[in-house]
């Protein structure tokens, strides 16, 4: 049996096939590190003024609706000048959050209030703002928001107000103390902005005295967010940087979860058809081995190469990715967060489980292949039909996420993907972890044992 | 004693009767010539003895132990080519030879070399099998089959894509195998190939077996031909004699048992016809199998 996996190894190994797929793989995995090194100019995102010059001049400023347009069009073509002429990222944000309100101020003077009067005070005021940015006087500004938060807090104030106050005092406490300036390249400086932008839907919902199911949702989602920002923030872990190891790593089953399918369904497709096309079933089946015995070394091999190929891939990334980016990333964590308390995993942990979830369905749709492969004695078909058979069976998951038909639970496609396990999050279709199991498993054997009957029993064909 | 045994074999693919009462039997040191036209159910019994195909009725015994019941016991000593060889072409000559050794206990390198040099591949063994041709292939093909040492050796058109120099090396092999009480069942369309070392024949049509014998008797069992120089043959035509055949103006041949052929000889005599040469010739093995097979070209 030992003699007859290993023959089978050997068989794939120097298969030019396998060989062709694994040095596409390493180029996949080159290009996929490359697109996560350059993920920040990727998702840069630029406004374009041009059209809204054009869109300016096409209006008609006599109505009132297209002067509107106007001067909210005028005000991001201002700020975006603004912001060309500075380089640093504080500088642009500064812009954007103290300078732009400025200016809307100024122009809704200039063409809708028609104050005049006012235009000399504003206009004074943006230089203020202006000479405050040039010299990256960000300290000022946050300063400026704890005067304005604790003037603030002396008024009678309701509880949600009052205490999104305090935190934002907090906040730019924190910010001031710690040195963070509005960087968007800084993580805490992002993390610090997330909290700012949800805080008052946060708070609001929070003392709301009931929720819809939408705003529950919301909330729930928000919730989440404000926790894991504040744990990025309490313990300083960059977890949102896509530009490191970590990230490919924490992405690794979602990046090259057809990679490994092609591979276990390519290898598990073709090894007993292979046999028959060539005619060397006929030399296998008269070593002194029971048919049985010859399936079952073949089904192992399979199954061994399902880790296997598990292994090898995440060593060719975890070497490619840290030539490209280095090793440091490593120890920064993967935060989950469920039902109010958050967990931190290692990131090899983390992508071992997440490896692992999607074994049952690599496993059913190796068998899949396996057994067409047995009966049909066609590579080509075993491979078509269960790359199929994973289209259509996530088609049905999707399905069965709106139409509750009692039929669809008996269907392995709702059973086979545990990645909500990974994530802390409840099953979508409200299954349990053993029910799911227990339909993938009588899944597996039935197929297995039509496999092995029908291996058993079949003829070898003159050519 | 016996190897091989097969008894009422029985082969059905669907309805279609393949194989009927097959019975033959290879003994130790014993080259079985198997012998039949296309489709008449060479590959088919050789596939059922190897386990390649189910039997429906009969019984097949290797080495006293019966393929049904105990497969793996039976089929340990046996080496087969079964159609074309069965090679990995992605692999090298060496690697196939080592992958087929370590699926068997104990086949140490120094008789994968042996079985290498006893096919004459020893130059090309660690090229890929792809770029061999066909007789390179053949000869990897019975170096797989005697990898194992078998005692029984099923060959099947052996001498395929093999060129006279091969085939020559193929029947020094096999005479040599045999000697070593090694049986041999060996099938092939090129019945004068087989016929200077096999010593049993085994005839097979429509899924029958017609004649199993050995060789000597076989040859002998037809009508023996006797070819005859005479002055004139145009003389014959007047005595309106049966079963000759008129070759050219002096020769002809007849088809005669030995105790007529004085009777025929004295009728010449008698009619005046002046006899140069009797000369007995026994047939080739192709020419009796003719005979036999009703006429059918093979």
């Amino acid at each position: 049996m030992f003699s007859l996996i290993k023959a089978e190894f050997i068989k794939i190994i120097k298969k030019k096939s396998f060989l062709i797929v694994t040095l596409i793989f390493i180029l996949y995995c080159l290009l996929t590190n490359v697109i996560y090194q350059n993920s920040d100019i990727l998702n840069e995102y630029e406004e374009d003024i041009t059209y809204l010059e054009d869109e300016n001049k096409s209006l008609d400023l006599s109505l009132k609706k297209d002067l509107e347009t106007y001067v909210a069009n005028l005000e991001k073509i201002e700020v975006e000048k603004y912001k060309d002429e500075y380089d640093s990222n504080v500088q642009k944000y500064l812009i954007e959050r103290y300078l732009a309100p400025k200016i809307s101020l100024y122009l809704n003077y200039k063409y809708i209030s028609l104050e005049d009067a006012k235009l000399e005070k504003i206009d004074e005021e943006i230089k203020d703002i202006e000479e405050k940015i040039r010299k990256e006087n960000w300290e000022y500004f946050t300063k400026l928001n704890i005067a304005n938060y604790k003037e603030a807090l002396k008024d009678d104030l309701d509880t949600s107000t009052k205490e999104r106050y305090n935190t934002l005092l907090k906040m730019e406490e924190y910010r001031l103390n710690e040195g963070i300036a509005y960087d968007k390249d800084n993580y805490l400086h992002n993390a610090l902005n997330e909290i700012a932008i949800d805080i008052a839907e946060y708070y609001n919902l929070k003392y709301a005295s009931s929720l819809t199911k939408e705003e529950k949702t919301r909330f729930d989602y928000i919730t989440k967010e404000m926790q894991i920002n504040k744990y990025i923030i309490e313990h300083k872990v960059d977890i949102n940087n896509d530009q490191s190891l970590r990230a490919v790593l924490k992405n690794f089953s979602q990046e090259f979860d057809l990679f490994i399918l092609i591979y276990i369904i390519m290898i598990s497709g073709s090894i007993v058809s292979e046999e028959f096309n060539k005619g060397t079933i006929k030399s296998l089946l008269t070593r002194p081995y029971k048919r049985s015995t010859i399936l079952t070394s073949k089904l192992i091999t399979v199954l061994l190469f399902i880790p296997i190929v598990m292994v090898m891939m995440c060593s060719i990334e975890i070497i490619m990715g840290g030539m490209i980016f280095g090793f440091s990333s490593l120890n920064v964590p993967v935060v989950l967060y469920s039902h109010g308390i958050i967990k931190t995993w290692n990131i090899f942990r983390y992508l071992v489980l997440t490896l692992l979830c999607n074994i049952p369905l690599y496993l059913i749709l190796g068998v899949i292949a396996f057994m067409i492969s047995t009966i049909m004695a066609s590579t080509s078909a075993a491979i078509t039909i269960a790359f199929l058979i994973y289209l259509i069976g996530n088609v049905i998951a999707n399905l069965a996420l709106v139409y509750k038909f009692k039929i669809f639970n008996y269907l392995v496609f709702l059973h086979w993907d545990f990645n909500y396990l990974v994530n802390l999050e409840a099953n979508p279709y409200n299954f349990s972890a053993t029910t799911s199991l227990i339909v993938v498993g009588v899944y597996l054997i039935v197929m297995l044992c039509i496999t092995y009957i029908y291996f058993d029993k079949k003829d070898v064909k003159n050519i | 004693m016996a190897i091989l045994k097969v008894a009422n074999l029985n082969k059905r693919f669907g309805k279609k009767e393949v194989l009927k009462a097959v019975s033959f039997e290879v003994n130790e040191g014993e080259i079985l010539a198997f012998i039949g036209p296309n489709g008449a159910g060479k590959t088919t019994t050789i596939k059922c003895i190897l386990g390649l195909q189910k039997i429906n009725g009969g019984e097949i015994t290797i080495n006293g132990f019966d393929i049904k019941k105990d497969f793996v016991r039976a089929i340990t000593r046996v080496g087969a080519i079964v159609e074309a060889p069965d090679v990995y072409m992605y692999l090298s000559g060496m690697d196939n030879l080592r992958l087929q050794a370590s699926l068997y206990k104990n086949i140490t390198d120094e008789e994968i070399y042996r079985v290498i040099k006893l096919v004459g591949l020893e130059n090309r063994i660690n090229d890929k099998v792809s770029k061999y041709s066909l007789g390179m292939r053949q000869r990897l093909g019975i170096a797989i089959a005697l990898i194992n040492n078998p005692n029984l050796l099923i060959l099947d058109e052996p001498t395929n894509g093999l060129d006279p120099e091969g085939i020559k090396d193929l029947r020094e092999l096999l005479i040599n195998l045999a000697k070593q009480r090694v049986g041999i069942l060996i099938s092939s369309h090129n019945l004068s190939e087989l016929e200077s070392f096999c010593n049993k024949v085994c005839i097979i049509s429509n899924g029958s077996i017609i004649k199993e014998s050995s060789i000597d008797t076989l040859k002998n069992l037809s009508e023996v031909k006797y070819r005859i120089k005479i002055d004139d043959t145009k003389k014959l035509t007047k005595l309106k004699l049966e079963g000759i055949k008129v070759i050219d103006n002096n020769y002809f041949e007849v088809y005669k048992d030995e105790d007529c052929i004085s009777e025929f000889i004295r009728v010449l005599v008698n009619n005046k016809i002046d006899i140069y040469e009797v000369i007995k010739e026994s047939l080739t093995l192709e020419e009796a199998f003719i005979n036999i097979a009703g006429g059918k070209n093979v």
